[in-house]
Formats: C-alpha cells, structure tokens, sequence
C-alpha cells in the first residue's frame, strides 16, 4: 500500500516534466473538441493523434492518448444536453433527462450535474485503475500460455457479446481481423500465408493501417455517403454551468455508488466499454432508482447515472491492458498500439521493469480528471463553437489526417493504398452493420492470441482440453461461454416480449 | 420480398465464398512440417471454419426465418428501446447512402490522391485534394475553400517535415521544384 502511495507521488512528480504536462494539457483539449464534433468519434480521434506519438517518449505518448480517452467521455455531454446532438454514441442517455432539463429552462444546472458527474466517475475511476491493477498484474504473474490463450480469447468475445448490433455481424468481423493478423510470413515456420505473391503482404497488415482506414477514412466515406448532413446548430446563446449543492448530491448518494460500480465494472470487462456502461447505469435507474417514475422528465439521476459510468469505465480498460496487454475497447487498443509502436509489451512485467511510467500515467489520469472538468468550466462556450465548422472541410482535414498519419509509420506509399482499401471496408462494415471494434481487437490481438494457441499444444501434446482442466483457463473458458450466452438469452427474451405485445395487440384489436 | 432476402444475404454469401476460397489456399501453404506439431494452417483454418459457420448460419437464419429487416438486440438496444424516450443520435453510417455518386466521387478522388502524390508532391497533391474534397462535399465557399485547402497544405508540410521529421514526398520534374520552394518558404532545409 505505501509503495503504492509512493510510486504515484513520484507519478505526479515526474508528470511536472514540460513534455508530460504539455501532453496532458494537448490530450485534454483534443480530447473534448473530438467527443464535441459529431463527426468525429472518440476512438477516432485517438486514431488520429498515434501519428503525433512516434516522435515522443512513450510516457507523454501514453499520458497524450489517455487524456484524450477520459476528456473524450465528457466533451460530448455538452452536445447532447445544450442541442440535442449526442457527440459520441455513449452521450444518447444524456439526452433523455439532460437535454430535458435543459428544455426545461434549465441547462446551467444540468451542465453543473454533468461536470460533477465526470469528476466522480474520473476519481473513481483513477482510484480503481491504481488499486485493481497491481494484484491484477501479480495475479497475472501465474499465467502460462493456456490462461493467456484464454485470457486472450476472453477479450475477443467480450468485444463480440457485449459491442452494440448483432452477435453473428461481431464474430464475422472479428474473424476477419483474425484473418488479417496471419497475412504474411507466419513467426513459426516462416511459411507465406495469404499473401499470393504480393510483396506488401508479404510483409504482413500493419493494423495501425486498418485501425486508420476502417475508423477515420470509413467514417468520412459513409458521412460523405450521407452528404455530410448534421443540421447546423444555434451557439449563441448563454452557455454557464451552476454546480448542485451539496445537500442535493447527498441524496444522490446511492445512484452515485450504484453507476460507479457498473461503470468500473464495465471497463474490466473486456468489449463493454463506455457506451455499454452508460446505458446499463441509465437502464438501473429506470429499473431500480428511488425516482424511477420520474426517468426522462429531467431529474438529475438520468444525468449523473449514464455520465459516472462512462467516465469510470476508463481506468477500469486501463487495468486488462497494462496488467495483461489486452485491450477491451477501441481506444484502449489504440492506446495498445502506441506502447508497441515505443517498442513496450504491457503485461504483468511491466510493473516491475516500467514502474516509473505506469505510475506516471496514472497520475496523469488524477490530473486530466481536474483537468478536463476545468476546461468544461471555463472553456466550454469557445469549445462548442468549432460545431460551426463545416462538416465538409473538418473531414477533408481527418481524411487527410489519416494518410498522413498512415504514412508516417513507414514512410510508404503502399500503406497509403492500405488505408483506401480499409476506408472503403470500415464503410461497407458500417452500411452492412458490421462493427469494427472486434475486426480491429482481432488484427491487434490475433497474432498474441495464435502464439499461445500454438505455444500451448506444442507443449501440452496437442491436448485441446488443457484449456478447459487448468483451473484459471478453465474459469475463463466457462466466462467465455456465459459472456456467449447473455445476449442471446437477452435476444430471446426481448423477442418473446415483442412476441407476447403483438399478440396482446392483436387480442385487443 | 424474395429480393429482400437475397439482397440481405449478399454480403454473407460473399464472405462465405472468399473463406471458402482462402481455406482452399490455407491447405497449399509450403513449409517444413515438424513432427507432432501443428502447422502454420491450423490456426487460419479454424478462423475460417468459424466464418464460414457463422455466415451458414446468418444466410440461413435470414432466408427461412427472418421475415422483416432483421433487428439485431444487444445491450444496448435492449436498454435504449426501454428509456422513456426515442434516441434522437446523429445520422448513423449505417443508414443507406443518400448520395451514392457524391460516395463514389469521394473514393475515387481519394485513389487520385494517392497516385497523385509520388507525382505532384506532398503539397501541391494535398491543397488539391482538400479543395475538390470540400467541393465534392457540398461545400461552396470559394474563398474559404483556396484559404483552407492552402494554409492547411502548408501546416502540415510544416509540422511533418520540421517538428515530426517525418520526409514526405516531393514529387517529380517541375513539382518538385514546387516542392523545395515550398520547404526554402518554410525554413525547411
């Protein structure tokens, strides 16, 4: 515990460094103008920013990227609430009692339960990134290839089951990115896979490239496809934020703690993520607050509720991917990427070897809390103005942003090629409804995931069921399954309520 | 209706074919096998053998049972369809192109770019691209088109050749020479 408490003080303090403060303050403004534009989308935005990482430390590339996830989580309330424009998926509970309130003659008030909101969450959520991920990452100590195997295909399915859309559109896509890790020459036997004698497969898919077409390329195509329509907003009027008393928080109490918990919960799980959090945290209080009546009238629970969770989910992501190097979220895996691009492997050894920079970054996720809900005081008018930026000219800029950025991993053309084909991709997986979170978690994962596969059966016979008799691999097997079977039983029971509703309507009529 | 579902069976029908197609071309991979070892094919075999598992299943599922679009519930749905009120989200991707020609102008403008860039250089390729981006995109404000298209073609020589080091391309013949004068402009040696 007081190594702890003293590896964060020396956290803070080498976060005073000019090039770790400057890339807190960077990832924060970023961070919020991205979830603030509707036409970009966190993940993206983190996307967008890696290329900028190559030239930095590995510390103020971690500490730029994750500034931008957690100020990502917040931006987009302002949207959602002051014009009914959610800026990131996981802002659409915000407008049901947000966007209300402020309806309701309101919207300082509902800006101040939002910023209390994202302080609470941030703080929850950097306290649990730095309790949970130590005896995450001892616990992890234990693992042998199998459990990584496991461990590994665990995060899979977790992006599969829990993403939102259909589970048969999830595994076609995580299949895909699967397939695209073993392009090349395989590490095993050096045999050519899939690459049929074109030289820029050969060499293997650089998921930095898939990552950067499907998400920032195919998002512009489809947003082209659709004529860039967002419908121009009215920023003039008086944007303030009035923060509640303390007696009102009070009451608040067990809607705090219930969204704090899913929200943590969220994030370990691999695949949930913030949206899924926001949604479940907004789904309790309707099934279970004191005023569940009143949900959607603008009550401060339907506010604080999906806005604690999103914001907490983060450190939870943070804790599988610095303690087991598997990421449950696009941003994380992002966030993945760029500690591979520095050339460090995040796992359980990382806290021994890297203890300077793990703490660091989590001290940098205390400050961009303070950070960002400091920025969404004071600087939130000048923020909301870039939504009168044509959509036309801010995506020509990200379109370009992701050749460039593509470009400036190798310095290749053929990686610009690259980036066309999964722009074009990442739009049909968008028009066919196919998401691109587990295609990108697979490319990513695929590779780590095939090691210990083949590192397993080479050292236990060929036995596929040592998976399954191993008790850590065989507990995480048995959750593969249960995290399999939740949306499918949730599927049968939405569609037999949709059943049994049809047919009271039709005994009615 | 028949065309309904075979139009919403095209896209797994398409993958189960290339899987097919790839699980074929996983058998031919040469390499020296170790005895009592798997091979490198295992592993992309059994992806595919799932893929193609699951586009059976989808392509099945749609022509015999499903009778409507299909309407695919996960978490989140589930919760948004019980919230008092209707999401009011921005235009998703998902929805179909409203403007397929103004989609494909896009695409093709983006391979021009590409090709364009050994040629024209970084600059020269780049404020080209953003300018006919913006047009294609709707967007009719000329003066706002050049200003932007320029200035933000200069921005990004400048910070990814001086601050990022990062060498892009120059171009050939009389665009190269475009190109140094651009880097002599910026201090770029």
């Amino acid at each position: 515990m007081f190594d702890v408490v003293h590896q964060l003080a020396l956290g803070f303090h080498h976060l005073l460094s000019v090039d770790n403060a400057a890339a807190l303050i960077v990832g924060l403004i970023v961070g919020m103008l991205v979830a603030v534009l509707p036409g970009l989308t966190l993940v993206m935005g983190v996307v967008l920013a890696l290329p900028f990482t190559y030239g930095m430390g590995i510390t103020p590339s971690i500490v730029l990227l994750t500034a931008m996830y957690l100020s990502g989580t917040y931006g987009g309330a302002f949207t959602s609430i002051l014009f009914r424009i959610p800026g990131e998926p996981l802002d659409v509970p915000l407008l049901w009692d947000g966007y209300t309130m402020a309806r309701n003659g309101r919207p300082a008030q509902a800006l101040g339960w939002t910023l209390l909101a994202a302080l609470w969450g941030g703080l929850i959520t950097a306290v649990s990134a730095v309790a949970l991920a130590v005896p995450f990452a001892k616990f992890a100590l234990r693992f042998d290839a199998p459990e990584y195997f496991a461990i590994v295909l665990f995060g899979l399915t977790g992006a599969v089951a829990l993403g939102s859309g259909s589970v048969t559109n999830a595994l076609v896509s995580l299949c895909i990115g699967l397939l695209l890790a073993t392009v090349g020459v395989d590490p095993t036997y050096g045999a050519d896979r899939f690459s049929f004698g074109v030289p820029i497969l050969t060499d293997g898919i650089e998921y930095l490239t898939v990552m950067v077409g499907a998400y920032g390329l195919g998002e512009v195509l489809a947003r082209m496809g659709q004529g860039f329509v967002t419908a121009p907003v009215d920023g003039g009027g008086k944007i303030e934020t009035s923060l509640p008393r303390w007696r009102e928080t009070w009451r608040l109490r067990a809607t705090v703690a219930r969204s704090s918990v899913i929200g943590v919960l969220c994030g370990i799980v691999p695949g949930a993520g913030a949206t899924v959090g926001s949604f479940i945290a907004y789904g309790v209080e309707v099934q279970h607050g004191k005023r569940r009546a009143q949900m959607g009238s603008g009550i401060p629970e339907g506010i604080i509720a999906p806005q604690i969770a999103s914001t907490a989910t983060v450190g939870g992501h943070m804790v599988p991917l610095l303690a087991l190097g598997i990421p449950g979220s696009g941003a994380t895996a992002v966030i993945l990427g760029a500690f591979l691009l520095h050339g460090v492997q995040p796992g359980p050894q990382i806290f021994q070897n890297e203890a300077g920079m793990v703490y660091t970054i989590f001290a940098s996720m205390f400050a961009a809390v303070i950070g960002m809900c400091l920025l969404g005081y004071f600087a939130i008018k000048p923020l909301v103005k870039v939504l009168h930026l044509p959509e036309a000219v801010t995506s020509a800029f990200v379109a370009l942003f992701c050749f460039v950025g593509a470009y400036s991993a190798r310095n290749s053309i053929t990686d610009l090629w690259m980036i066309v084909i999964f722009g074009v991709v990442g739009y049909l997986f968008e028009k066919y409804r196919f998401p691109i979170a587990p295609m990108v978690l697979g490319c990513i994962l695929g590779p780590v995931a095939e090691t210990s596969f083949m590192t397993s059966m080479i050292a236990y016979q060929n036995d596929w069921t040592i998976f399954f008799t191993r008790p850590i691999s065989g507990t995480v097997m048995v959750l593969i399954v249960l995290a399999l079977a939740v949306p499918c039983v949730s599927r049968l029971r939405a569609n037999h309520r949709a059943r049994r509703a049809t047919a009271v309507e039709a005994g009615g009529g | 209706m028949v065309t309904d579902r075979l139009k919403a069976i095209v896209p797994y029908a398409a993958l189960l074919a290339g899987a097919a197609f790839l699980y074929h071309e996983a058998g031919r991979f040469a390499y020296a096998a170790k005895p009592g070892e798997l091979g490198p094919d295992v592993w992309p075999k059994a992806i595919l053998l799932l893929l193609i598992a699951v586009c059976a299943y989808e392509i099945g599922r749609r022509m015999l049972f499903v009778r409507r679009a299909p309407k695919c519930v996960a978490a989140t749905e589930t919760l948004a369809a019980d919230a008092a009120e209707p999401v009011a989200a921005p235009p998703s991707a998902g929805d179909a192109a409203r403007h397929p020609y103004r989609l494909l102008a896009g695409i093709a403008l983006t391979v021009l770019y590409v090709l364009a860039l050994d040629v024209l250089g970084f600059f020269l390729a780049t404020a080209l691209y953003l300018a006919l981006f913006m047009v294609v995109g709707r967007y009719r404000r000329a003066g706002v088109i050049v200003a932007t298209s320029v200035v933000g073609s200069l921005a990004f020589v400048f910070v990814f050749m001086k601050v990022v080091y990062v060498s892009l391309p120059l171009g050939t013949g009389p665009f190269q020479a475009v190109s140094l004068w651009i880097l002599s402009l910026l201090g770029i040696h």
